[in-house]
């Protein structure tokens, strides 16, 4: 079993290449956290109407995207599908640099995050956030002993592998849920937000671990096997076909009443409907179902790969749309007036990204990518050549 | 078995220890004492009552006297600055009824959002029903301003100072926090209105009214009863204790 695992030699110049741009990445965020902490949230796009900006565009991108990740873990440990078990400690192992990533830019955009303790001493579970407190460090155990039971106790993996898939649905639920429950805000507030979030999880996870299982097989010169791609490309359609289905059942839903007529026709043709038809949903969706259903691209490498990148990218398009133009459709305090104040009342709010709030966000992306660099260097988390049976071959091909 | 492979083993094991200690730490941390809070009467209910006929268009005397009053900032950023209470015109979409201008502040709701969202109880129900923001838990996470239906809550974006001019009985604003409307506790704990009812009666026409909501004798509590009054989005079940009359 040992031998079927090694880790990267980690000698190339490509290697430490990589390993110095993420280490960049990390430095700019943490200038960018110095320069914010110093001179106040004052630099940054964020105002008194849109409050969250871009480096939580990142922060959760990254942390719906780790429960994402355990996806190709859950396919051996939970369906069964033995194929994939050769990458289960790259899965579980991916959500945790993940996390740890999304967490980093989460907690260094706080307005004093040199009281980020306080979260631990003084707790209300009434808050999504407290709740989400215990949901980030509950996953990253059970990712650790889901790992560690992968690497010496396999009597355990089923257990653990379990309990971390129930855990990941609950997290993403939590996570959905910040935005879901506020009844304050018409644009997010709904009970299919949390299960979008989870649908959301499920096809950016596959698609980042396809492309990272794509570099980091080509890079280092192993052998993966195009089935199991394939395989990947199929659980990715479905993934997305869900995503669409709830999408439409939320604005079939929203637009049989005529309460929401006003924010959802805003949503549809207001000022950030560009974002949701051009990310959310071509970028998003749309684009990487055409690609993957055709053919020619979706029997391809470069085209899953294509798709796959699409549909990562649409992830930050989504939540930057839940988290922008919910917060930018200003508030109906008084229905059946017309409110203006100099606080901006009864107006869009407006917010412009300012490039450290780009910088913090690179910073977690570099987190976490000097996170798996280092992981696949000093453990044993890749096959030394991703196989699949003879003889078989996936359900279905474009 | 290698020593690198023990190693890395080791290394996992304490990795997973480690994030299992900070799963358990805050469990654990639940069984301390309870922090102690500022004692006031659970018996009263303070609540404002405010006339939109008699609030004119051109007077800011209210929210003039809370900036003055609890040192709010202006840093000349009309999206960042620091407003605990303002005006807002409310046109008529149907023009059936005039323009009017109405104050706008912390609802001090008895269901309120902000504080249930808070992740580390910073806002809170004082027992006479205020609800307030303890400036050193804040964690700056913004949630509150999310939830908060009014729109009355604000980041301090930058640095504050204190002048001459600032009020020595209150702090100054402090950078990275969230502050709002306190419905000047500090004077209501001294046995005065808040800043702005004061104004309001001295400068405007005494559109605000202020009291106690429990005390059936009270002036607000006669006119909650009496006359037709309303309170930003009663549909949402916060109960907010801003009255407004003739809107």
């Amino acid at each position: 079993m040992i031998d079927e695992f090694a880790a990267i030699e980690g000698r190339s110049q490509g290697y430490w290449k990589l390993i110095a741009g993420m280490g960049l990445l990390l430095l700019l965020g943490a200038a960018a956290f110095i320069y914010i902490e110093v001179n106040g949230h004052g630099v940054t796009g964020m105002n008194n109407s849109v409050v969250w900006g871009l480096p939580h565009i990142f922060a959760i991108s990254l942390l719906v995207m780790a429960s994402g990740s355990l996806n190709l873990g859950s396919m051996s440990t939970i369906f069964a599908v033995k194929q994939f078990k050769q990458f289960g400690r790259f899965s579980a192992f991916l959500a945790i640099v993940l996390l740890a990533g999304g967490l980093t830019v989460l907690t260094l955009d706080l307005g004093r995050p040199d009281r980020m303790l306080l979260i631990m001493l003084h707790m209300n579970f009434r808050s999504m956030f407290t709740w989400n407190v215990f949901l980030y460090s509950g996953f990253t155990v059970l990712c650790f002993l889901y790992l560690w039971s992968m690497f010496q106790f396999p009597q355990f993996t089923k257990a653990a592998g379990s309990a971390a898939f129930a855990w990941r649905f609950v997290l993403t639920t939590g996570t959905g849920s910040i935005f879901g429950v506020i009844h304050a805000r018409e644009v997010f507030h709904s009970a299919i937000t949390a299960p979008t979030f989870v649908a959301v999880s499920l096809t950016s996870g596959t698609a980042m671990s396809i492309l990272l299982l794509l570099a980091s097989f080509r890079f280092t010169e192993r052998e993966l096997d195009r089935r199991l791609l394939f395989a990947l490309r199929n659980a990715l359609i479905f993934f997305l076909l869900l995503v669409l289905y709830l999408l439409i059942v939320e604005k079939f839903t929203k637009f049989y009443s005529p309460a929401f007529y006003d924010v959802e026709s805003w949503i549809l043709t207001g000022s950030y409907a560009w974002l949701y038809w051009g990310g959310v949903v071509l970028l998003g969706v749309l684009g990487p179902l055409a690609v993957l259903f055709n053919s020619n691209l979706g029997n391809q490498i470069g085209g899953i790969a294509f798709a796959s990148g699409m549909v990562v990218l649409g992830l930050f398009c989504f939540v930057g749309f839940v988290l922008i133009a919910g917060q930018a459709y200003p508030m109906n305090m008084f229905p059946g007036y017309e409110a203006a104040s100099i606080f901006q009342d009864g107006v869009e709010g407006s917010y412009a990204p300012t490039l450290v709030e780009f910088m913090l966000g690179l910073g977690g992306i570099g987190v976490s990518g000097l996170l798996y660099l280092l992981g696949i260097r000093f453990f044993r988390l890749l096959p030394k050549k991703a196989t699949a049976p003879e003889g078989w071959d996936v359900a279905w091909h474009p | 078995m290698t020593m690198a492979t023990i190693e890395r083993r080791a290394v996992l094991g304490l990795g997973g220890a480690l994030a299992a200690g900070v799963t358990l730490a805050p469990g654990i941390t639940l069984l301390a004492a309870p922090a102690e809070r500022t004692e006031a009467s659970a018996g009263r209910r303070w609540a404002m009552l405010i006339d939109s006929t008699q609030c004119t268009n051109s007077c800011t005397a209210c929210t003039t006297a809370c900036r003055k009053e609890n040192n709010v900032p202006l840093f000349g950023e009309p999206s960042r600055d620091v407003h605990w209470i303002r005006k807002v015109e409310l046109r008529d979409k149907d023009q059936r009824r005039p323009s009017v201008q109405v104050p706008v502040l912390c609802n001090h709701c008895e269901n309120p959002p902000c504080v249930h969202v808070c992740p580390t109880e910073a806002s809170f129900i004082r027992k006479d029903g205020i609800v307030l923001v303890d400036m050193h838990r804040c964690i700056g996470c913004r949630y509150c301003i999310i939830a908060c239906p009014y729109k009355a809550r604000s980041l301090v974006y930058h640095e504050t100072r204190r002048t001459d001019e600032s009020n020595p009985n209150v702090p100054i604003r402090s950078k990275g926090v969230v502050e709002k409307c306190t419905f000047c506790v500090h004077r209501l704990d001294d046995g005065q209105e808040p800043a702005c009812v004061e104004a309001c009666k001295k400068e405007g026409k005494g559109a605000m009214l202020f009291g106690d909501l429990n005390d059936p004798r009270s002036e607000i509590a006669k006119r909650v009863h009496t006359v037709a009054t309303k309170t930003i989005r009663p549909d949402l079940g916060l109960k907010p204790r801003v009255y407004y009359q003739g809107l």
